[in-house]
């Protein structure tokens, strides 16, 4: 077991007045200082297997990054234990260590070192590092003279040449263009292939549910959930949306029930029900209903959200689809050929109406919801479809 | 359980070297005299030092000015070494924030780059005895031995001031004051026999005086130390080292909180 957590507690010790000197401590000695003490971190235990890739997820302040310190040992458990077998390496900044004034190469050298990577290798890999970050031409100017982007790019690939068996990465990493960030996730993706363990403490959902096997949510330095990552994501959202409810009393239900929603199920291009689907894919909902009396012309609707964003919605009655009598139970199914959704956790609201919308008879608010995740490079929620094409001038 | 920390400190050495090395370079980058500057320094003071004492005060010690130098150059080394020391974890906040090492390797590497230091302005020294031509005896065989000794002393205090300066600011600037009082209160400038005999066992508690007398006599007056001289060296030095390193360890868990 590659890392091992044990009833982790962590508390820092804050004093009231900072006496950062010998001189302030004597002659405080007489006022006692008054201690607060804050616990970041209340009893976290989980495990990461070998080759597993585990995120960590929570509100700011919710003890991930500090979590993720007591790992690579710079920061030590209050009580409780951290075992940690195999060379870990931190990816919690990039260049640590650099100094501007010395050259691009020298600087190469001080941070593979410090990164763990043995003399031998680095005089083997420089060639790779500086051609990878693009800077074979200043190998010999001076750091301080290269711009910032620049910088990050050699930290990087100097970094990345690493061969850790435990990689930790903090969200640092994911500042920078997109550029960089798509060569992040390639370079972990390779990681993750050579069998590496990989601990990730993001804010970005859909980067942890595109890459982890498993996620651990933590909220004010309390583990609320560690397991398989959909499901601990969707606990992550419901608890916010839970919030909402609670303070705004939203309901989610209401209704007089005379004809009732039983349930709804999305059903994939296999036939089998699933909350996952792939962009351009079948897409189908169920609605399974049961009407108490008999009831004419009811009028089903669907919507899909994302977040507070209302993507789409449709109704029976907009698509001039009468059904007619109904009494009794029966389902109602709403059908796309291809799901014109990019990538995103989407939320479904499910309505039943008399022909008039005068009330409802059951109203689901955002009780349902699936994720749609991409299949190719595109950007942003819906999959416009779109083509290009040229004609040159000259 | 220190075994094992000697193990993880082996497979840091690369780490070390690196330090020490690019620490180094930097401190004369870019100074257009580079690595002269640091042998102008002490020859410099040895110039004022030497006026002053043999002719004002008429100091009367055979091959004063190599003997001046030497002691110069020892009090240098101790000098520079813990006083970069002092620094050493304070001054690097990435390095102990962000990434994990053993922690004492920024303190050994900081004590070899005054190391390195040193022994650039023993090759001045050296280079005085020939012009001098001071023929050394068999007895300076004792020199690496008693230098060695030094070095552990220097990286005794070092890991200590280190880490107490963590959580005492105002520890770099003691340890100033220290140094300076120690300039004195040790023969860097003056030979021991200045002092009358009762006065001077009390003088030669002090390890580091012991190490310039020893230095001194095994290279210029060709006497080699006794067992005891060197029995109370070594003992004084691992007692420093011991002292210094159980400090750091103790202090050693909560460096990234404090710092």
């Amino acid at each position: 077991m590659p890392v091992q957590v044990q009833k982790l507690c962590k508390t820092f010790q804050i004093p009231h007045e900072r006496r950062t000197t010998l001189f302030e401590n004597l002659t405080a000695f007489l006022r006692p200082n008054h201690y607060e003490t804050i616990t970041v971190l209340q009893d976290i235990s989980f495990s990461v297997e070998e080759g597993e890739s585990v995120g960590i997820i929570g509100d700011n302040g919710s003890g991930k990054s500090t979590l993720l310190k007591i790992i690579a040992n710079i920061l030590r458990p209050t009580t409780g234990q951290v075992k940690v077998s195999g060379r870990l390496t931190p990816f919690l900044e990039l260049g640590v260590g650099f100094q501007p004034d010395l050259s691009v190469r020298e600087n190469v050298g001080i941070y593979a070192t410090i990164m763990g990577l043995p003399a031998k290798e680095i005089g083997r890999r420089m060639g790779d590092i500086l051609d990878f970050a693009e800077l074979r031409r200043f190998e010999d100017a001076k750091l301080k003279n290269l711009s910032s982007g620049m910088q990050v790019r050699l930290a990087f690939s100097t970094a990345i040449q690493t061969d850790p068996d435990i990689l930790l990465v903090d969200e640092v990493l994911a500042v920078g263009d997109m550029d960089f960030q798509k060569k992040c996730f390639e370079v972990f993706e390779r990681y993750k292939k050579d069998n590496v363990t990989i601990i990730f403490v993001s804010h970005d959902l859909a980067a942890v549910r595109r890459f982890c096997d498993k996620t651990l949510l933590l909220s004010n330095g309390r583990q609320v959930e560690f397991g398989g990552t959909n499901g601990v994501i969707d606990k992550y959202i419901y608890k916010e949306e839970h919030q909402i409810n609670q303070i705004g009393e939203k309901k989610t239900r209401w209704g007089n029930k005379r004809i009732e929603i039983l349930g709804v199920k999305f059903i994939d291009k296999n036939g089998k029900e699933s909350d996952k689907f792939l962009s351009g894919d079948p897409f189908l909902a169920r609605i399974y209903y049961e009407a108490h009396e008999p009831i004419t012309s009811p009028i089903f609707g669907i919507v899909f959200y994302n977040q507070e964003t209302y993507c789409y919605g449709t109704t029976t009655k907009f698509k001039k689809i009468d059904m007619g009598h109904v009494i009794g139970k029966g389902h109602v199914d709403f059908f796309l050929e291809r799901l014109p959704l990019l990538e995103g956790t989407f939320q479904v609201t499910v309505a039943l109406a008399p022909s008039d919308y005068k009330f409802a008879f059951d109203f689901h608010d955002r009780l349902y919801s699936f994720q749609v995740l991409r299949v190719n490079e595109d950007l942003g929620l819906f999959d416009m479809d779109g083509k290009w094409s040229w004609e040159k001038y000259g | 359980m220190r075994f094992h920390h000697l193990d993880d400190l082996w497979a840091g050495r690369d780490l070390i070297i690196k330090l020490a090395w690019s620490d180094f370079k930097l401190r004369y980058k870019n100074s257009v005299l580079g690595f002269f500057w640091s042998l102008l320094e002490p020859l410099l003071m040895l110039l004022v030092l030497y006026i002053v004492f043999s002719n004002l005060m008429r100091v009367q010690v055979e091959y004063y000015q190599l003997f001046l130098l030497l002691g110069i150059i020892m009090w240098n080394f101790l000098d520079r070494g813990t006083s970069m020391s002092t620094q050493g974890i304070v001054g690097k906040p990435s390095l102990v924030q962000k990434v994990y090492f053993p922690r004492d390797i920024l303190i050994i590497s900081t004590c070899l780059t005054a190391l390195m230091m040193t022994l650039l302005e023993l090759v001045v020294f050296v280079a005085f005895m020939v012009i001098f031509r001071i023929t050394p005896s068999i007895s300076i065989l004792y020199f690496p031995l008693i230098f060695s000794l030094h070095f552990l002393i220097i990286l005794g205090l070092s890991l200590g001031l280190s880490a107490l300066n963590v959580y005492f600011r105002d520890v770099q600037f003691i340890w100033r004051l220290v140094l300076q009082v120690g300039f004195f209160a040790t023969p860097v400038i003056y030979p021991i026999s200045i002092f009358p005999t009762d006065l001077q066992g009390l003088v030669m508690l002090n390890p580091v005086a012991r190490v310039l007398t020893m230095l001194r006599n095994c290279t210029l007056y060709q006497i080699s130390p006794t067992t005891g001289e060197m029995a109370y060296l070594t003992l004084s030095a691992i007692v420093v080292l011991l002292l210094g390193y159980f400090i750091f360890e103790r202090l050693e868990p909560k460096f990234a909180e404090a710092i």
